[in-house]
Formats: structure tokens, C-alpha cells, sequence
């Protein structure tokens, strides 16, 4: 009797093991709920902040009025966190129907590969989404369907929000002492030298999280090149090289900044969300960075601030790093996909852009013409950037989707650049090292 | 002889195993079997998610081996192990002597407050050290300037030469309450006549330390050893919240090689290899300081 007892708890301790570890069920094992008709898509994003999070839950709210028996399950992550589990999940016969999947090759490139998205083509002309979008904005959420070639090929995914990289100024501190935003960049440089001169830290910036290094880099970069070049460079065609006068340039003018004294006391040393809060407090007279910042820069401070995009060299147009926030796509065996490009459609309808404008975030879609939207202020400032750019097809890339590693490899050796380790040519050629290896092993 | 243990009182012996299945099982499941996964997915090439899986013999083994990141990651993991272990060590052994020997006012309280760095979680630490070493408005930094150091004022985070001992300090800081609280354990194990006899015979305390109380702790210090090793050879979460391995690569150790690899990287095969090649590591150093506190054991006896 008592055998049999330690026989049996051991049999059914190994049972519930082992159908722990058994393949979860398919969907068509689970029998639906009786009584109800209700069908749930589930979403998985990554607008966690309060002012993103209330838009998102604001259009849920309203998709849901407008299509009876739809319930919409909603799961937030920290981008990190969606990225690390975003990859698995779609594998899943009951993944996320919807997902927010970043950009680039490590991402988007590589679920493309593994055949987990939809392509979006037949809804691209369904929905007109070609008058809500540039081939510009579409190249940015497109890939080959074997995933190898980024920006060309099929339409993975649409991305509700759009950023800008561009100069924030403490309105304050420049009407104080009778500056006025520049208009060049010689200008700027000579701005700079003043303030440095006035004993005001020129620009706030930290570079303890390396990844905002290559924003202050990549700025001045799009001033010195043509966009076909940020274009080649990005989407790995053409073989162009990192190695060039150009770069190098712009390798020595952010050096030449740090050893000036342009920067934060100690910027090495500070982190981003450090250098912004001490920028936000009054420390500061600019900082570089992208309209993402702007809801943030808009509560909770007595400072004013405005916003403007770094400026170009005399008599030349500037490009400015830009593009659109982290798209949403469909899994690609979700049973749900019309419903789920309805969402889709959805996030990126004039309803949606108006949103996210009051929220103070830049919309990738136009606002809707009768707007009454308040734009005298920094989200105006953002507004007005992203629009000069778009008209004049001025805009940039962020670099580190040229390859795999190009983020790290960027990182360390910006931080090697501005520590004295390493000069700007020794930069342009470690970067270029990494590049070409990328460029070899597509090629094979 | 076979007869005997047939006919020995008391119930049959193997049931006794049965106790253990349960526990086996746990250990099997959650720790072998992940362990034997890991060891796998080293000769592949894999992404982590798609069907996409290619065996690759030895070739990611191959290519670590050569990698400079690698080397450079396993000679920080090493210099960890002066601030993980060593200045631990030492530091624990000093401050037990201290509070050991003689009755000290609220000792309780010395013995709790050093060792509660050990129960901070690592995330914390690192978030609390990343503010105290902030060059702007960091209080360390304050101090030096308060106290007329202003060259010693420096971005300790981001140096290049200063990065990797201010993050390694920060490891100290956190270890040495443990080997502490451990040798002040140990040390009510060795017998009181020793320390009399020794200083009858005219032995001072500094004698008494390195002739008594060090050869008393052995088994204690190869214990602290293993312990603070294995934890500077593993190190990640407290370089992930302060430096992620800059500036340039003078943090970068291999456990941030490995979650690079598989999270950010898609190199499920590589990060592998890198895990398994540590795990080796970690075992060798493991296994040769236990011989060594055996081969003690046996000469002191």
C-alpha cells in the first residue's frame, strides 16, 4: 500500500513535468468559450511612458466602439524587454497578433528571414496607405523577403510616430543674454564659442550610455554628406565606404567640440537621462538629441524651451538624422489578419496622429486639416523640423542599422574618439573595418 | 558474505533513493538538461528563433578563440577577480580579526550594517554607485572638490583608465561583508589555548593572525574563494547598469559578451560557446582550489 502511494505521487509528479514540457496545444484544441463571440487580438507594444500609453489605450478604446465583439488584449514592454521576447513569441501559434517590431537588420531583418511577418503589400493598396506615407518612410519598414536586403522588397510593418534629431535650446538662457537661434553652421560654432566664453556649458551631453554619442556624431555627419550616400551606407548597397573625408570631418568637429570645452563637465561620466534632467533643470544652454525628448522637456519645469534643426553649412541644404518610431507589423500565422490590418490601419489614421500630437509627439501621418491644435510651443518647434525636412527630402538615417554590430562598434569607438584613445582617422577606419566585413560576408 | 547483507535487519536499503527522485528530478530538468542545451547549441549556427539551425562543428569555438574581444573581456574578468576576491578577502580578514577578538560595543550592529551590501540586489548597486560616481552632482566628486581634490575629480565612469577599477571597487564593496561575516564564523572554531599559548610565548598579535587565525580559516577562505570567484568571473548585471562595457571596450567582460551575442545579435551558437568556455573556467579554478584546501586539511592533520 504504502509502495503503491510513492508509485503513484511519483507517476503523477512526472506527468505534470512532462506535460509541462510538452508543446503547448494548437489553437484548434482549444474549444471557444461558449456563449460568447468575442474575438481578441492580441498587441504587444512598447509605449509604456504615461502621456504614450494613454493614446494607445485612447484608440484601443475607440477601435473596440467601432468594431462590436472585438476585444483588444494589450501587452506594454520596455523596448528592451519587447525585443528580447518578441522574436520568440511570434514563433507561437498563440503569439502577439500584433507586435511592435524595431527596425533594422538584427530585427525586423532577421523575423523576415525566419518567415514570422506578414507582408503588407495587398493592404499597402487596400487601405491607400501610399497617401499616408512617403516610398521614403515605406523603405525604412521594408526588406527582401529573404530578409538580406533592407529597404527595398515587401512592407513589413507601419509606424504611427516619426523623430527628428535636432538641437533643444533653453529659450531662457538665450533671450537672457540676447542670442538668437543660428541660421548656419558657422554660426552655430561661433554661438558655441560665446556661450562656452558667457561660462555656460554649451551643450549638455553625456556619453556614459555610448548609443547617444552617435546621434551627436551622426548630426554634424548629415550636414557633410549627400543623402544617396546615408541611403547607400544604410541599406548596404552600392559599397560605399565609412572610411571618407567627410566622416572624418565630422569626426574631427565633435572632437574638436569635447576639447573645447562644448560639452558637460565630466561627459564621459554622465549618463543620457542624466545630462537631459541636468539640461531640463537650467543646466545648459542646448543639448542635441531627437523630438522624442519634447513631451518630456513640455512638464514639470519652469524652463521654456524650443527646438531647431541643426543648422547647415552657408548656401547648402542640410540633412538631418530622421525617420519614423518603431513600426507595427503582423505575425505571420496569426488567423487574424484582417482584423489585425484594420489595427494597423488604425494606428496611422489622422484620429491617431492628432493624438499623438497633443501628447506632443511627432505623428508620421499629416494632421487632419481643421486641427486646432496649440503649435506655438516645442512640439510646434519639432513639428515645423520634421515638416522642412520632408519637404525637402533632407532626411537622414540612424547609421547604426548599416550592419549587426555597427551600434557597438559605434559606441565603443565614438567613446575611444572623444577619450583621446584613438584620432578621427583611426575612428573612420575602425568603423569602416567593421563595415566592409558586413559588406564581404552579404556578398558570399 | 551475499547471505549477510541479505539477512541484515531493518528494511531493504535502495528505497531510500526514492527520497531523492523528487529533487533529482528538479535538478535534471532546470539545471542539466539547460546545461547540456547550452553545450549543444554551441556547435550551431542559430538565431535563437527560426527553424534556420546548421551545425557548425567547432567553428564558433574556433572563432572565440581568435576573437580579441573575447581576450580582452577574460583579462578584465580576471583584474574582477583582484576587486571581487582578493581586496575582499583581505578586507574581511582584518575587519573579523578586529571584531572578534575582543568584546566591542554593539557588534551586532558593525556586523549587520558592513555585511548589508551582500543583500542589496546587484541592480540596485549598480544604479546607486552609477549616482555616486556622477562626475556633475555624484557626492564622491563633491567631497574631492570640498576637500581641495579637484584633480582627483575626475568622470571615474567614463575614464579610460579609472572605468574598470571604480567598477571593480564597487565589487568590493559589495563581497567583503560576506567573507567578513564567514571568517567571523570560522574563527569561534578555533580554540582560544592556541592564541594563549602563542602569546605566553611572547607571539604579537600581527604573529598570532598570520600563525593561528589565517591557517584556522582555510577551509573558510577557500570557500570565500570559490564563492567570490565564480562571481567575478560571472559578473553582468553590475557592468550592464553602470558602464555596458565602455568607455570604448575597458568594462566589457563575458557575460556581457554573452547576452550581446544572444539578445542583441542573434547569435544563440556564439553566446553559447562563449557560456560553455566560462563554465570550463569557472569549474578548473573551482576544482583546483578545493584540491588545494584538501591537500591542507590532510597536512594539518
Amino acid at each position: 500500500m504504502k509502495k503503491r502511494t510513492i508509485f503513484l505521487s511519483i507517476s503523477l509528479a512526472l506527468m505534470i513535468l512532462l506535460s509541462a514540457c510538452a508543446k503547448p496545444a494548437s489553437p484548434t484544441d482549444q474549444a471557444p468559450v461558449a456563449g460568447t463571440e468575442e474575438e481578441v487580438l492580441l498587441v504587444w507594444d512598447q509605449f509604456y511612458r504615461d502621456e504614450e500609453s494613454k493614446v494607445i489605450e485612447t484608440l484601443n478604446a475607440e477601435f473596440e466602439a467601432a468594431h462590436p465583439g472585438v476585444r483588444i488584449q494589450r501587452e506594454v514592454k520596455v523596448l528592451d524587454d519587447l525585443r528580447t521576447t518578441v522574436k520568440l513569441a511570434l514563433t507561437k501559434p498563440d503569439g502577439p497578433d500584433v507586435a511592435q517590431v524595431n527596425q533594422g537588420r538584427n530585427d525586423m531583418g532577421a523575423l523576415v528571414e525566419a518567415g514570422l511577418l506578414l507582408p503588407l503589400n495587398s493592404y499597402l493598396n487596400q487601405y491607400n496607405w501610399g497617401t499616408v506615407f512617403s516610398t521614403s518612410v515605406a523603405s525604412r519598414n521594408s526588406f527582401t523577403e529573404d530578409g538580406k536586403t533592407f529597404g527595398t522588397g515587401n512592407l513589413y510593418g507601419v509606424s504611427p510616430t516619426a523623430e527628428v534629431v535636432g538641437v533643444f535650446y533653453n529659450k531662457g538662457i538665450f533671450n537672457k543674454n540676447g542670442w538668437d537661434v543660428p541660421t548656419t553652421f558657422e554660426d552655430f560654432e561661433a554661438l558655441l564659442a560665446e556661450i562656452k566664453a558667457a561660462g555656460i556649458t554649451p551643450i549638455s551631453f553625456g556619453s556614459l550610455d555610448g548609443w547617444n554619442a552617435i546621434h551627436e556624431f551622426s548630426a554634424i555627419q548629415h550636414l557633410l554628406v549627400s543623402l544617396d550616400y546615408i541611403n547607400n551606407l544604410t541599406y548596404g548597397v552600392n559599397n560605399v565606404s565609412f572610411d571618407t573625408p567627410e566622416n572624418r570631418q565630422a569626426a574631427q568637429i565633435l572632437l574638436d567640440w569635447a576639447n573645447a570645452g562644448y560639452f558637460s563637465d565630466g561627459f564621459p561620466g554622465i549618463g543620457y537621462d542624466d545630462s537631459n534632467n541636468l539640461f531640463k533643470a537650467g543646466n545648459g544652454a542646448m543639448t542635441i538629441t531627437g523630438s522624442w525628448l519634447a513631451p518630456e522637456l513640455m512638464v514639470d519645469t519652469d524652463q521654456e524651451f524650443g527646438f531647431f534643426l541643426l543648422p547647415p553649412y552657408e548656401g547648402q541644404t542640410g540633412l538631418a538624422i530622421g525617420g519614423v518610431g518603431i513600426p507595427f507589423a503582423i505575425r505571420k500565422t496569426s488567423e487574424k489578419q484582417e482584423l489585425a490590418a484594420e489595427y494597423l490601419n488604425w494606428m496611422i489614421s489622422p484620429r491617431a496622429a492628432e493624438l499623438w500630437a497633443e501628447a506632443g509627439m511627432l505623428p508620421a501621418m499629416a494632421l487632419p486639416e481643421d486641427s486646432k491644435l496649440e503649435t506655438k510651443n516645442l512640439f510646434g518647434d519639432t513639428l515645423n523640423a520634421w515638416n522642412t525636412i520632408n519637404q525637402a527630402n533632407a532626411v537622414g538615417h540612424y547609421i547604426d542599422w548599416a550592419t549587426p554590430t555597427f551600434y557597438d562598434t559605434l559606441v565603443a569607438e565614438l567613446q575611444k574618439l572623444l577619450g583621446g584613445i584613438s584620432t578621427p582617422a583611426n575612428f573612420t577606419e575602425a568603423v569602416e573595418a567593421d563595415y566592409a566585413a558586413y559588406l564581404q560576408s552579404q556578398s558570399k | 558474505m551475499a547471505n549477510v547483507t541479505k539477512k541484515y535487519p531493518g528494511e531493504s536499503r535502495w528505497k531510500g533513493w526514492w527520497y531523492l527522485l523528487p529533487a533529482l528530478l528538479v535538478y535534471l530538468l532546470f539545471t542539466f538538461l539547460p546545461i547540456l542545451e547550452t553545450i549543444r547549441s554551441s556547435f550551431y549556427q542559430w538565431d535563437g528563433f527560426s527553424q534556420n539551425k546548421v551545425w557548425i562543428g567547432l567553428a564558433n569555438y574556433v572563432e572565440l578563440f581568435s576573437d580579441p574581444k573575447f581576450h580582452n573581456a577574460l583579462r578584465n574578468n580576471l583584474i574582477f577577480v583582484i576587486f571581487y576576491s582578493l581586496i575582499p578577502i583581505l578586507i574581511g580578514l582584518f575587519l573579523a580579526s578586529m571584531l572578534s577578538r575582543r568584546p566591542i560595543p554593539g557588534f551586532a550592529f558593525f556586523r549587520t550594517a558592513l555585511f548589508l551590501p551582500q543583500v542589496i540586489s546587484m541592480v540596485v548597486v549598480g544604479v546607486i554607485w552609477r549616482w555616486m560616481f556622477n562626475p556633475t552632482f555624484g557626492p564622491i566628486n563633491s567631497l574631492l572638490r570640498q576637500i581641495g581634490l579637484d584633480v582627483f575629480a575626475i568622470s571615474w565612469l567614463g575614464d579610460f583608465t579609472w572605468a574598470l577599477p571604480a567598477v571593480g571597487s564597487i565589487g568590493t564593496w559589495v563581497q567583503y561583508g560576506f567573507c567578513m561575516v564567514l571568517f567571523l564564523a570560522g574563527m569561534q572554531h578555533i580554540q582560544d589555548e592556541y592564541y594563549e599559548a602563542a602569546s605566553l610565548d611572547g607571539a604579537n598579535a600581527f604573529k598570532q593572525f598570520i600563525h593561528i587565525t589565517v591557517p584556522g580559516l582555510r577551509s573558510e577562505i577557500a570557500v570565500a574563494l570559490v564563492t567570490t570567484i565564480i562571481a567575478a568571473l560571472r559578473v553582468f548585471d553590475l557592468v550592464y547598469t553602470t558602464t555596458r562595457g565602455g568607455p570604448g571596450e575597458t568594462t566589457m567582460v563575458t557575460g556581457f559578451l554573452i547576452y550581446r551575442a544572444a539578445f542583441t545579435n542573434n547569435r544563440i551558437g556564439y553566446a553559447a560557446a562563449i557560456a560553455t568556455v566560462l563554465t570550463l573556467i569557472i569549474l578548473i579554478i573551482s576544482l583546483f582550489i578545493r584540491r588545494y584546501q584538501q591537500q591542507g586539511s590532510e597536512e594539518s592533520t
